[in-house]
């Protein structure tokens, strides 16, 4: 069995350093100068991928983030973000599929396809037309290789040239594998066995005998014997184009207010919702886009905490146009009447995952009415649900995650955060630091060196508006002589480097002030002053 | 388990065929099985000498914003109940945690603007406790209107602030920081005097000495007696 796959010849379209280009590509930094400066992709503070101009510094897979920096310290670190790769790499297998159909993507940056034998006019013109597509849609390294085999054209691929195409002949996959380093073998702990055996090519391994493999290695083992011999016999499992489950509805003639679009969609909502539901599947997150003058005038991603019913989805497009119109005034809204509205599942699951929230359980109903009135008298992100995440300040250590959005972009608040305070929280966190005026015994306003040293015990303070640290029931009143409070105790500095306020980062220290009057005060002295940061109460 | 043991002779005495409903319940509280009568909203368990749990219906006005009405919301979302927050801009969302507050049970609304009270009455009738910082005194016909939606749908109001009508007031009567000196430490706890003022039942005026926060982050009883029993 020399072609496991009755003759047909495999093409695999190999883009390197794929988490780097993804991120960029995010950035919009598509240009190929972009390319050239350092830049490395992290996962828990090691480098799981780098560009050429990293690896030319020295930088290295599985290298911590310290020791990448210090080889090259204008490196510039992306977070690893698994998603993102494989969004980037969505239109890439669009691209090539527009091509030639049956597109297998292996992982972000690596996908294989039959290759297209004399269509394109030979193989290697198929690869050239490939890469051209790719450098249309912004992927300037692009590697093509085809062979006999899957393996043996992703070797090929990785021995090709930016956009260039390797061709393996028909038959020759053991031949153009004999000479390859075991290291190719995507499997280090197999890589480091055999190249302790002595093997130090694919040419060797193969050179055993096949039995002796099966029974040394097991069928693992016999696998990758088979691998190296070229006769990979994998099949490909090409992908089916998803199928179409969007909707939409068109307006004739288009709506010019929200409360008849809203009215109009509720079928097409229905629809949406029934149609997914027939697959057995349930819609978590969906984009909502609006067309005035054929032109898409709006568009958003909405995430439901448990899943979209119709009703879900009406009020989405209400809250999403209602938005828009009213900020007509700033650039790009809707301005003109619409003409169309379209549903795209964004994220669907298999309605098992969601049985809980379908049979009872999950979000109370009762607690979702609600919250959907509150919305729509004060808009979506009036009604919000706390959270903790990880920060220095107090005002830093909380989130509000809009009601029905899954919190994305927390601060994990398990790491240690040097300069942050120790518990207890306070119970009060002001929007916006008030202004305050800390004095020591003799009248003189106390101040914080670089070192962190207080020049003066703090002995009184008083708030330029009384009523603010009164809070709501502060009737009780500051006690000391105009307005002045004596400290009976204080703790800190803390010193920290952060972004305060308004002003990019500045060095501020903060302490903790307990009043005569028993309440207890977390304050802060900045460049500019003091400011009362939150109330302890 | 229960400890029945109490109880036993009650069922051999045959002329007893009634169990007195005080009597089981003291010997329920006794085994530490209080059960929550279910017209309550729950509380810490530091605050029942105070309030018992929150009567259904009922507002109460917390005097000043700060740890208290952040404690009651601990005990009711820690219990599985429901809660909302409407108007506190201010609220200390790591403090409510480390209370013991479930955080997914919480629906905030912290800038209602002038639709507060359309607010409260939409989310009175879905969840079971509602905390609200009213712009300013609430009192006459908004406030019974507020109070009758409450009744009909069980749920309770704590109102931050002062509420015209209030069947219980709480505040915090003396205060002291521990932990923190004179340039050393920090703050670790909170000694508190909290005390209750009612209407009605509740008439007679009580108060507690309580840990609000105490040094390991709970509310607890802070009398006297216990802390001498402490050590």
């Amino acid at each position: 069995m020399s072609t496991g796959q009755g003759g047909r010849r495999v093409l695999v379209v190999w883009c390197p350093d794929w988490p780097v280009v993804a991120a960029m590509a995010e950035d919009g930094d598509t240009k190929p100068d972009a390319v050239t400066a350092p830049a490395a992709v992290l996962a828990a503070n090691t480098v799981v991928a780098c560009n050429e101009a990293a690896r030319s510094e020295g930088v290295r897979r599985g290298m911590r983030r310290r020791d990448a920096q210090s080889r090259c310290p204008e490196l510039r670190l992306i977070e690893n973000n698994p998603d993102r790769d494989a969004r980037a790499f969505e239109p890439v297998v669009v691209a090539v599929e527009e091509l030639r159909p049956g597109v297998a993507p292996l992982r972000p940056g690596l996908l294989a396809v039959h290759a297209p034998g004399r269509f394109y006019g030979g193989e290697g013109s198929a690869g050239a037309l490939i890469a051209e597509q790719l450098v249309r849609t912004g992927v300037w390294d692009c590697r093509i290789g085809i062979a006999d085999d899957l393996f043996t054209a992703e070797q090929a691929a990785r021995q090709a040239h930016p956009q260039d195409t390797v061709v393996v002949e028909a038959g020759g996959s053991a031949a153009f594998l004999r000479e390859l380093p075991v290291s190719v073998i995507d499997d280090a702990e197999v890589a480091g066995l055999l190249r302790r055996l002595g093997l130090r090519t694919l040419g060797d391994f193969a050179q055993l005998d096949g039995g002796d493999v099966q029974a040394r290695f097991g069928g693992y083992g016999a696998k990758i014997h088979r691998l190296a011999r070229g006769e990979d016999d994998s099949r490909l499992g090409a992908r089916t184009p998803p199928p179409d489950l969007e909707c939409q509805i068109r307006f004739e003639p288009p709506l010019d207010t929200v409360e008849a679009i809203s009215f109009s969609v509720r079928r097409t909502a229905e629809r949406f919702v029934t149609q997914l539901a027939a697959r057995g599947l349930v819609c978590t997150e969906v984009l909502i886009e609006a067309e005035c003058d054929h032109e898409i005038a709006s568009s958003r991603v909405w995430a439901h905490s448990r899943w979209f019913g119709a009703a879900d989805l009406v009020d989405r497009v209400h809250w999403q146009l209602r938005g828009q119109l009213r900020s007509t005034s700033g650039g790009m809204g809707v301005s003109a009447p619409v003409e169309l509205v379209r549903f795209v599942p964004d994220t669907v699951e298999p309605t098992a995952a969601h049985a809980a929230g379908l049979w009872g359980g999950g979000t109370d109903e009762r607690v979702e009415r609600a919250v959907a009135r509150v919305q729509g008298m004060l808009g979506h992100q009036a009604v919000t649900v706390p959270a903790v995440q990880g920060g220095r300040s107090p005002g830093d250590r909380q989130a509000f995650v809009p009601w029905g959005e899954r919190p994305v972009g927390l601060r994990p608040a398990e790491l240690p955060w040097p300069g942050s305070l120790p518990p207890p929280a306070p119970a009060r966190i002001y929007t916006e630091p008030r202004p305050v005026a800390v004095v020591d015994q003799r009248g003189r306003l106390v101040w914080v060196s670089e070192r962190g040293v207080v020049s003066a015990p703090p002995a009184r303070f008083r708030t330029s508006d009384d009523g603010g640290t009164g809070g709501t029931g502060g009737s009780r009143g500051s006690g000391g002589s105009r307005g002045w409070q004596p400290i009976t105790a204080w703790a800190g500095p803390w010193p920290v480097e952060e972004l305060w306020w308004e002003n990019p980062a500045s060095w501020v220290a903060r302490f903790q002030i307990v009043g005569v009057d028993g309440r207890a005060w977390l304050m802060t002295c900045a460049d500019d002053g003091w400011y009362i940061e939150a109330a302890y109460d | 388990m229960i400890d029945l043991t109490p109880l036993e002779h009650v069922f051999d005495d045959e002329r007893v065929t009634v169990l007195r409903r005080d009597q089981a319940e003291a010997v329920l509280a006794r085994a530490g099985f209080a059960a929550q009568p279910v017209e309550l909203v729950a509380v810490l368990p530091a605050l029942r000498t105070l309030l018992g749990g929150l009567r259904r219906g009922q507002v109460v006005a917390v005097e000043g914003a700060g740890v208290l009405p952040l404690a009651l919301l601990a005990g009711a979302t820690a219990a599985g109940t429901w809660s909302a927050v409407v108007g506190l801009s201010e609220f200390g969302v790591l403090a409510a945690a480390d209370l013991g507050a479930d955080l997914g049970r919480v629906v905030l609304v912290d800038d209602p603007g002038d639709q507060w009270a359309e607010v409260v009455a939409v989310l009175l009738t879905a969840v079971e406790l509602v905390l609200v910082q009213p712009p300013g005194q609430v009192g006459g016909q908004l406030a019974r209107r507020l109070v009758a939606l409450a009744r009909r749908h069980g749920s309770a109001l704590v109102c931050v602030g002062d509420w015209e009508g209030a069947q219980t007031r709480l505040r915090v009567a003396s205060s002291l920081w521990v932990g923190a000196g004179q340039g050393d430490g920090h703050l670790r706890g909170r000694r508190v005097r909290v005390e209750a003022a009612g209407r009605g039942s509740g008439a007679r005026p009580r108060s507690a000495w309580l840990w609000l926060p105490g040094p390991d982050g709970t509310v607890s009883g802070a009398d006297l007696e216990a802390l001498e029993a402490a050590g």
